[in-house]
């Protein structure tokens, strides 16, 4: 038989099971168990409120602050420039870009820890990265930020310091009273493709 | 689960001596095939020698059969493959001066090394030639940038540019590319030339 | 000169078929191993960056194009994927020929015009080449097959332009070949 024959014999079967068969969109992003133990043993996920009133006082451009509880809650006090997507809403498509981003430092927060850390470990094991957890919460953060406790004359320079970087951090967020309820609109994100890991930059043929 | 380097399975070194025996394997089937010879290369032109249209579009079609049957059993992961850039008007231009380059001198980058390789002269030629276009280029890159970087639409696959599926754009391929084997053989038992 | 007595000289190729398999395989294999596909146009552009550098380097700090190229490559114009792969290229093909019994130096040309007329326009062939290459960021290798393989875009425009101008074009020359 002609070699052509024997090759069309071949290749039009496979390119007719190739149309028939729906596309492979798996994608091995997934931490391992054993990688996501030590991760959440390490604590590498959290933000620590001093880092967060930092980059608030700042005007971090780099910063999203996002509420994980209610919409109630959310509207009764958050924290200034945050956007409320509800863990029980969190897959939603309309969140995937702003959870499936690049750009930005997605900080998590909610009134303890647990329902940030929820919406961490969602978010990671969908493979979307920069993504992180408020330390403490909102709880910790009103302990520590909002109504630092005045360290003694005799504590080292440093406690001192922090103390006096948390009352100026707390009187530029609104002080200990509740922030506006006005709903702040959600930050403009650039509309961003969910992006592979690096590519194979193999330019010029 | 490849690519290999992507996940670090392979060290850069090791890639690298894998690039060189890549490279023989494609030396060898380049040459075997016939495409050290410029006679043959132009053969597709005229339609005494259709070798190049079948070793392409085989070669072409057995790739992207195999890389997206790779893809399926997870083999692979095809969004780290690199793909091709689309610089539309540099890509059309550049294709075409190609086009032309091709027809006159009877090589392309690739063939060339293999003919000089085995001693054709003419091919030695056709290489410092391409040196020389390489140099000219360099010193008209100033002012030829803005058109080289400028039209630039992503990294767009066929399929996606057509709105069908990665399959059915293959088949579509396979399907074409058969016809033009048929064409070619055809094509060849009618224009013969003898081989010198 | 009688024809019965001449044999009519049939040099060994294999099946074009089996060779354009073998290639997709190669292909293949360059993607599984390093994610990228074949080429050989950069192979040229590294070579001649590394010539400039040490026969020039001034300018190749002042031209863009080389500066450029030697930002993106701090290890050395040389320590690159293609140029490995092309060492290969040559390799395998002599390997070829020298089974093949093809090794010989020559001049391919048509009976109907001189060596000299072929070496010329090999000499432009290449100079063409040479910047439609660069230009087209890749050749028929890298662009045009690599591309297909993985069913770019960029892949299939370059290949109906490289081979749509030369089947234009090819009247003109066809006194070289035919």
């Amino acid at each position: 038989m002609k070699p052509r024959i024997y090759l069309a014999l071949i290749i039009v079967p496979l390119g007719l099971i190739l149309a028939a068969v729906p596309a492979n969109t798996t994608h091995p992003y997934k931490l391992s168990p054993e990688d996501l133990l030590e991760y959440v043993n390490s604590g590498m996920q959290y933000f620590s409120p001093d880092e967060v009133a930092h980059m608030l006082v700042n005007k971090d451009p780099s910063l999203v602050l996002i509420d994980v509880r209610s919409e109630d809650e959310y509207d009764k006090f958050h924290l200034p420039g945050a956007i409320n997507i509800p863990l029980a809403s969190m897959l939603e498509e309309q969140w995937k870009d702003y959870l499936n981003q690049d750009l930005r430092y997605n900080v998590f927060y909610s009134n303890g820890t647990v329902n940030s850390n929820q919406a961490w470990m969602l978010t990671r094991q969908l493979g979307y990265e920069n993504n992180y957890v408020l330390q403490g919460g909102l709880n910790f953060w009103v302990e520590t930020i909002m109504n630092p406790t005045e360290p003694s004359s005799t504590s080292p320079v440093e406690e001192i310091a922090k103390y006096d970087f948390r009352k100026g951090a707390s009187q530029a967020l609104g002080g200990g009273s509740v922030v506006e309820s006005s709903k702040q609109p959600a930050p403009d994100l650039p509309k961003i493709a969910p992006r592979p890991k690096k590519k194979r930059v193999e330019g010029g043929c | 689960m490849g690519p290999l380097i992507i996940n670090d399975i392979i060290s850069q070194n090791t890639n690298f001596f894998l690039a060189f025996l890549i490279g023989i394997g494609f030396g060898f089937v380049l040459e075997s095939s016939g495409f050290s010879s410029s006679r043959k290369l132009a053969g597709v032109f005229y339609g005494y020698d259709t070798v190049v249209l079948k070793v392409f579009f085989t070669a072409a079609i057995v790739a992207m059969l195999g890389l997206l049957f790779m893809s399926l059993f997870n083999w692979i992961d095809l969004d780290m493959v690199y793909i091709n850039p689309t610089y539309l008007w540099s890509t059309i231009i550049g294709g075409a001066i190609m086009g032309a380059g091709f027809i006159t001198g009877g090589f392309c980058p690739g063939t060339s090394f293999c003919a000089a390789s085995i001693g054709k002269i003419d091919a030695l030629f056709f290489i410092g030639g391409m040196f020389i276009g390489i140099a000219i280029f360099a010193e008209a890159y100033p002012l030829l940038e803005p058109f080289f970087k400028g039209s630039f639409r992503g990294t767009p696959t066929l399929p996606q540019a057509l709105g069908f599926k990665d399959g059915v754009v293959v088949l579509g391929i396979i399907v074409v590319a058969l016809g033009m084997f048929w064409v070619g053989e055809w094509a060849e038992k009618k224009f013969p030339r003898e081989e010198y | 000169m009688s024809e019965s007595n001449k044999p009519k000289k049939k040099t060994r190729y294999i099946n074009p078929y089996l060779g354009g398999v073998l290639l997709g395989l190669v292909l293949i294999a360059a993607n599984f191993v390093s994610g990228r596909g074949l080429g050989a146009s950069g192979a040229a552009k590294s070579v001649m960056v590394a010539t400039v550098n040490t026969v020039a380097p001034e300018h190749a700090e002042n031209a863009l194009f080389y500066s450029e190229y030697n930002a993106s490559h701090p290890e050395g114009p040389m320590k690159a994927w293609l140029v490995f792969q092309m060492l290969g290229v040559i390799v395998g093909a002599f390997l070829s020929g020298a089974i093949f019994n093809r090794l010989k130096f020559k001049v391919e040309h048509s009976p109907k015009i001189t060596s000299r007329r072929r070496i010329i326009f090999a000499v432009l062939g290449g100079i063409l080449f040479g910047f439609g290459s660069q230009l087209g960021r890749g050749c028929t290798s890298g662009s045009a097959l690599s591309g297909m393989g993985v069913l770019s875009l960029g892949g299939f425009i370059s290949m109906a332009f490289i081979f749509g101008t030369a089947f234009a074009l090819a009247w003109f020359f066809r006194k070289n070949w035919i």
